[in-house]
This record gives structure tokens, sequence and C-alpha cells, in this order.
């Protein structure tokens, strides 16, 4: 379980305190599949270092669990970034080994365990291969794979898959609905992108532009197991997301204007 | 990711022919110089010819003189280059991590980095003497800087990205140092290393061509004094083909560690 109460977070610039997320209060129950959507520049990647522990929160108060997040990464969260974070000079498998080996586990359990995450998320055969000699979406099954190996019970990702191409990202959101279908734990899903925030999540949080606040919460009904390209036809799907949107376009408009003004 | 044959066949031909014409060219400028100096076009008391500097150098070899000189310039040049090194990444290190310490010693490396090493060369012969210290003094004073800024640079620039990676998965100053960090730094200092070598030479040499009893600085200082420019020029050739074979071994233990890079298209 996540929860964050009255955070906000302000940062220093040459041109004055800039405050990315004001007073953002939520709660993410264990177990479930949460979406934050926003226009860009709301606070939303702010919010998830926050959460993981990287950035310290200027006010307000953030507890994973029952430990409050102060000053520390907490244990057993899993972060995946928005560009990709492999470490270049690692194989495939020594990337994703790399949990296992910084907790100190046995060098044969740990390299047969990792072989064994990279053929579940579809890549057997590339132990060996170096970050730069896989395609974009290849690198991604391994950041996921990376971040999946030492089970963490809450998952924060950033807008994992927005550089990828549309066929690319529809498998990769199936197959993380696949792989959180068997390991269940916690996700807080940050993403600009409607469609795919709808189509994988337990419930959606809209946030405005930035400073970003909690504008709405909308709960998913949709039923699981779901296939994030088909669900889109289904007609709770567009009942949802028009619901949502009115919402939303505010804030993208709001956004927008602040943009170009300058 | 792997070339046709039929391409590979097409660079290896390539390749050759590029050899082929480097060869021609230096050859070429041999005989070019070889035929003006004995058509007195030149006058080789000034600036030698091949065929006598070869034999100037072959002699060096056969009768065993040049040994000991090589020896002293390569021990002035690695001794020097190992203490640059280590201070180098020794100093680097603790700049990136103590902001403290990089802010008040900057202007102290900067100054000394902008201040002309060939000037300071009187000075380390003075307080060192003749020997060995003098050389790796210079040496030093040149490999040091360039490893430092390289460390320090390769430290900094590491892709926050990577950093808040390994932390999230638990890393902890350790790890991020040993998986990050060093490999991050490692291929700036390697890639500064081939300089390194280079410069070391340099300043073993301009430290022997200022005073020194042996090597192949002081044969080039001494030929000088005698006004021998055959044997100034085949000390230089004992040097360039000495520069070349080091510069060639470092360049395939780069190739060697940098596997994991993206090799240019």
């Amino acid at each position: 379980m996540i929860t964050l109460d009255r955070v906000t977070r302000t940062f220093e610039t040459p041109t004055g305190d800039f405050t990315a997320v004001r007073d953002v209060s939520f709660r993410v129950d264990a177990g479930r599949f949460v979406s934050l959507v926003g226009p860009s520049g709301c606070g939303k990647t702010t919010l998830l270092g926050l959460i993981a522990g990287l950035v310290p929160v200027t006010e307000g108060r953030i507890v994973i669990g029952d430990r409050p997040v102060s000053g520390a990464v907490p244990p057993d969260i899993g972060y995946l970034f928005q560009r990709d974070a492999l470490l270049p000079w690692k194989t495939a498998l020594q990337n994703v080994a790399l949990p296992l080996t910084i907790r100190g586990a046995p060098a044969a359990e740990t390299r047969e365990r990792a072989t064994a995450w990279l053929r579940r998320v579809g890549l057997a055969g590339f132990e060996g291969y170096y970050p730069h000699q896989l395609s974009g979406g290849m690198r991604k099954r391994v950041s996921l794979a990376t971040t999946l190996i030492y089970g963490p019970t809450v998952l924060l990702m950033d807008e994992p898959f927005s550089a990828l191409d549309v066929q690319t990202r529809n498998l990769m959101e199936n197959e993380l609905l696949d792989l959180w279908a068997e390991t269940r734990n916690t996700v807080l899903f940050v993403t600009h992108d409607l469609e795919e925030a709808i189509a994988l999540s337990d419930e959606v949080l809209v946030l405005t532009a930035g400073p970003g606040r909690i504008k709405a919460t909308y709960p998913i009904p949709l039923v699981r197991p779901r296939n994030v390209v088909e669900i889109r036809f289904r007609e709770e799907f567009t009942r949802l997301y028009e619901q949502i949107w009115k919402d939303l376009r505010d804030e993208v408009q709001q956004s927008y204007a602040r943009a170009t003004q300058i | 990711m792997k070339s046709s044959r039929a391409t590979r066949v097409r660079r290896r031909s390539e390749r050759l022919r590029l050899y082929a014409a480097r060869a021609v060219l230096f050859v070429a400028i041999l005989a070019g110089w070889e035929a003006a100096a004995r058509a007195r076009l030149i006058d080789p008391y000034f600036v030698s010819m091949p065929s006598k500097l070869a034999a100037t150098v072959v002699g060096w070899f056969a009768s065993g003189f040049i040994y000991p000189h090589i020896w002293a310039t390569i021990h002035e040049a690695v001794v020097g280059l190992a203490v640059g090194i280590v201070g180098g990444v020794v100093v680097g290190v603790l700049f990136a991590f103590s902001p403290f310490v990089a802010g008040l010693f900057h202007p102290i490396i900067v100054m000394f980095n902008a201040m002309p090493r060939i000037a300071l060369a009187p000075l380390f012969i003075v307080w060192l003497g003749i020997g060995l210290a003098s050389k790796v003094a210079m040496v030093v004073s040149l490999v040091f800087f360039i490893v430092f800024f390289s460390t320090y640079a390769g430290l900094r620039e590491v892709d926050v990205n990577l950093i808040n990676h390994v932390r999230v998965m638990g890393g902890g100053r350790r790890d991020l140092m040993r998986h990050v960090l060093l490999p991050s730094a490692l291929t700036w200092i390697f890639a500064s290393l081939r300089a390194c070598v280079g410069f070391a030479v340099i300043g073993a040499i301009i430290g022997e061509y200022l005073g020194a009893d042996r090597g192949i600085g002081w044969i080039v200082q001494y030929g000088e004094s005698l006004f021998d420019s055959n044997m100034v020029l085949a000390g230089l050739a004992v040097l360039m083909i000495f520069v070349a074979t080091l510069d060639g071994s470092l360049g395939w233990l780069e190739r060697r560690f940098s596997h994991w890079k993206q090799k240019p298209l």
C-alpha cells in the first residue's frame, strides 16, 4: 500500500522556487494497479521520485506499507524508468542479475534465476548481448526483468512504454498485465496516454496542470484478464474514456497554453 | 549484427588498398629525400639521408649501444606514468566525492595546469638532480592532469538515470562505485591513456634533453652538441619507432576493454 498525505515538493531554481506538486494526497491499496494521468509537466515523474525516496519531500508524508519514506530508498521497491537505465557495460544477463548480485546471492543461483527471467520476458538466447545490440522493445523487456527479479512489493512505472512503436507497445502492455497477474504487486503507473491508463488499471487518477494536484479519481470496473488492444473496442471503455477525457482536456489545454505563452 | 561475406571481403580489400597506398607514400618520401641528398639538392650534412640514418640505427642496435638508453627512457616514462595515473585517479575521485575539496583546490589545479611544463624542467633538474627523479617529476606533471581531468569528468558525467536505477534496486555507495561509477570513469580514463603515454615519453625526453647522462633524449642532445645531424635524426627515428609500437599496443588494449561499446557504422 502506498499513502501520500498532503505531499508538496518545491525545487530551488535560479529564477526562484518552483513547486512541482502541491498538496497531493492519495492511496494505492495493496495489489492494485493504479494509473496517474496528467498533462506534461504536471509533476508525475516528481511524484514517483518522491515515493521511491530518490528526492526528499518538502512537506507532507509518504508511507509505503507501514514504513514512512524518509531520506532513503524503501526496500522492495521497483522502478521502471522512462528512458531505459540498463548499464551499457553489462550484458542482458548481467543487468538482470544485478539486483541479486547486490543482495549477495550465490553466483550459481543468481545466474539461474536471471536466465529464467530473461526466458520469461521472451529473451532466451540474448543473455550475452549488450544493451546497444538490442532493440528498444528488447531493452524494455530486460528492464522489466531486472525490476521484477527481486520481487518488489511496490512497482513504480514512469511512462515505461512511451518510446516504443504502437505494436511493440501493445505487446509489452499485455505482457505486463500477464506478469502482474502472477505477481500482483502494487503498481503505480504514470502516463500521459489516457487509453493506456484505462486499459491497464483498476483506477485512474487525474492530475491538474502544474503544480500537480489530484483532480479526480475514477475506478475502472473492466473485467480481467484484459487484452489492451481489444478492450478499446468495448462500449464501456469508450464511455470511461469520454468521462475522464472531459476532466483531462481542461488540464491539457491549460498546460499547452502555458507552454506556448512565452 | 553480422555483415555478409561479400561486404567483409570488400572491406578487407579496401583496407589492403589503403595499407598499400600508405607504404607507397612512405617509400616515396624516403626515396625523394635520399635522391635529393645524393644530388646535393639538400645538404646531407644538415639533413642526413635515409641510407645513412638506417645504417646508424642498425649499428646502434647491432653494437648494443642503444639498449641502455631505450631502457632509461622507458623506465622514466613508466614510473612517471604509474605515479601520474594513480595520483590522477585518486585526486579525481576525491574531487568528485567532495565538492568542498573540489572547490578548495580547483584554482590551484587550473593554475598548475596552465603552466608550461617545459619551463618547469630546469627547476626539476635543479631540485632533483640529473637522475631518474627529475624525469619522473616531469612525466608526472604532464600525465597527472590528463588522468585527473578525465577521472573527474567521468565520475561527474555519469547518467543520473543509471545511478537512480541501481539505488532503487537496493544498491548502496559501494555498489554504485563498483557497477556504475568506476566502469563509467574507466572508459574516460582509457580514452585518455593513449594521450598519456605520448606525453609520458615526451616528458621523459624533455627531461633527458635538458640534463641527463643517458636516454634517447640524451642521444639527441649529445648529437646536437657535436653538430651531428645524423645522430640527432637517428635518435628521433628510434623515438618514433618506440612511440609507434607503444601506441599500437595501447590501441589494441583499448579495443579489448571497450567491447561493450557500439561500433560506429
